[in-house]
């Protein structure tokens, strides 16, 4: 796999981020070392390995369907970049 | 034009369950209630807090599994499906992609007396987002954030349905089936029960699928009948003017009736970037479990609808009301094992029970008349002391007022025993008789069916206290002397 400007400009888009030029060159580089380094993994034989998906043998961490935790909407709301006494308050998406 | 298409369709169904806490948090899910006051860090996104899930939620979800007939998955994990936007808090939704809870199973519709076996692909648990208010402000949307992390069950359909006629009833009995396990309430309007609809169409007699199209914002049955009916016709113009269909999102406007409004084009589908939810630990399941819940589910709609039509003899049409919901079905079951006559039971319910709840607005949970009353009413009518007619219009009434009195003392105290007496009614029918001295010359030469005008006389007399049999018998020998 290699990193190019497409993919570049695709996981901007994903990642809601808008680069300068500058940077898109510096991440193409930066992304496609740390592709290089993971690469190593692939000269390992894993046809026989299954994937590692948790570190711990836990299971079934469940909790009962009880009410308890909530905050308040004050306290909601408190770290909110825009908001009124009710919601946080978002540029208007249905804009074009 | 449109005879030479088939349309296809599939359906994601979206159900909110009726838990009491949200499904990875304890967050309050009623509904109702202010702006973001039913929120905890975990629905709010809060770094380094960790969702765990709600027990109630996976037991939902193999209930309605084997109530569909799925097999369900032992061993279950979640997985994070990542997009942008202001009412996902955390960046994703987590869901369950490669591994859902149940895979397969389906569901028998009836549409036009024929039955069909729709197949589901899949049943997965995950989790709701929050709601986005666009229209207060030009320069701003509001989040309010207490449906975020709700539970939902999707369910996922197999392209199996051909027109929009089998789609409502599919959804109808989907509805039907989350109502029966008292999971979700199942209401489309309320945003409790959500459709997205799957369509394409193509030539008769050909097998590959055509190009799909995706509509949102379906919010009751009927709009979904619209809906598919729209698109399909849609889709056949473009078709038939040599044109192709575009693989797309749209929306279904329903106070236009269109679905004419592009969400997505296919070069803008979503790259969601699955993968598991590293957060939460499997989830697995054991034998016992699932047996448990087997064996605890209620007896299911087409079981009730069977035992209903084959040993009880109903119509098909009165085995439906009473299966339309289980507290109905439930009702009914009782009652028909109290009495003898199950039509009667059926018949009470149905024709007079169901019209005094919705005429008061009430509903069988607040119905406290007494199983042993209503067979014994029942009786009454059964053993002639009391007209069908009589019981329904007047004693009924009095009956669900005064439930601690017996039928029988009732209809005695408003004088409205029958009476059989050959006394008592020769002397009405003879007075009948003579009143209508001409009517009595044209039945003699003839016309039989004037019996019914004398026996319509004699009640009246009698002020429906006449007991018809015997009345009918008096009649006709005094008429065919």
């Amino acid at each position: 796999m290699e990193i190019d400007k497409d993919l570049i400009l695709k996981l901007e888009k994903l990642a809601r981020l808008q680069l300068s030029e500058t940077e898109r060159t510096q991440l193409t580089g930066d992304l496609n070392n740390i592709l290089k380094m993971v690469s190593k993994l692939e000269e390992l034989d894993t046809d026989n390995i299954k994937p590692l998906i948790y570190v711990s043998d836990e299971i079934n961490r469940l909790r009962a369907d009880e009410v308890k935790n909530q905050v308040s909407k004050v306290e909601a709301l408190k770290n909110a970049p825009d908001k009124d006494e009710n919601y946080f308050k978002v540029p208007n998406m249905m804009k074009k | 034009m449109h005879d030479k298409y088939e349309i296809v369709i599939g359906l994601e169904i979206h159900v909110q369950l009726k838990t009491k806490s949200k499904a990875f948090c304890g967050d309050d899910t009623s509904f109702g209630s202010e702006p973001n006051t039913q929120v905890s860090v975990i629905s709010l996104g809060h770094p380094g807090t960790l969702p765990v899930p709600n027990k109630q939620h996976i037991e939902s979800a193999v209930k309605l599994g084997l109530a569909l007939g799925c097999t369900i998955n032992k061993e279950n994990r979640f997985d994070r499906k990542n997009y942008f936007y202001a009412d996902l808090p955390k960046g994703y939704q987590i869901t369950q992609d490669e591994q859902p809870i149940c895979l397969g199973g389906g569901i028998v519709i009836k549409v036009e007396n024929k039955e069909k076996y729709i197949k589901l692909t899949r049943i997965h648990m995950e989790e709701d987002a929050g709601k986005s208010i666009h229209d207060v402000s030009p320069k701003y949307s509001m989040i309010d954030l207490n449906r975020a992390g709700v539970p939902l069950l999707e369910i996922v359909s197999d392209p199996d349905l051909r027109s929009a006629d089998e789609a409502y009833a599919y959804i109808g009995e989907i509805r039907r089936m989350v109502r029966w396990l008292d999971i979700s309430d199942g209401n489309m309007e309320e945003g409790s029960l959500r459709c997205d609809c799957n369509i394409s169409v193509r030539l008769k007699g050909t097998t590959k699928l055509g190009t799909r199209c995706e509509i949102k914002n379906v919010n009751s049955l009927r709009n979904a009948k619209r809906a598919i009916e729209y698109e399909a016709n849609r889709q056949i113009t473009i078709l038939e003017a040599g044109g192709e269909i575009e693989q797309q999102t749209r929306s279904y406007d329903a106070d236009k009736d269109n679905t004419d409004t592009i969400l997505r084009d296919k070069e803008d589908a979503h790259d969601y970037r699955y993968f598991p939810e590293p957060d939460m630990p499997p989830v697995v399941l054991t034998e016992t479990y699932i047996e448990t819940l087997q064996k605890n589910l209620p007896k299911l709609p087409a079981a009730f609808f069977e035992l209903l039509t084959l040993e009880h003899q109903l119509s098909e049409y009165d085995a439906k009301i009473l299966t339309d919901d289980l507290e109905t079905a439930n009702f009914y079951l009782t009652l028909s094992k109290q009495t003898q006559n199950k039509k009667a039971a059926a018949n009470l319910i149905i024709n007079r029970i169901k019209s005094y709840l919705n005429e008061n607005s009430l509903t069988l949970k607040d119905f406290n008349l007494g199983f042993d009353k209503m067979a014994a009413f029942i009786k009454m009518i059964d053993t002639g002391q009391v007209s069908s007619a009589i019981a329904y219009q007047r004693i009924f009434p009095v009956l669900v007022e005064n439930p601690s009195k017996a039928p029988v003392q009732i209809a005695e105290e408003l004088g409205l025993i029958q009476n059989a007496d050959v006394d008592f009614l020769s002397q009405i029918v003879d007075e009948v008789l003579a009143s209508y001295p001409d009517k009595v010359t044209i039945y003699k030469k003839g016309k039989k069916g004037l019996i019914g005008f004398f026996m319509g006389e004699v009640m009246k007399k009698s002020k429906g206290k006449a007991e018809p049999k015997s009345t009918n018998k008096l009649l006709r020998e005094k008429l065919d002397a």
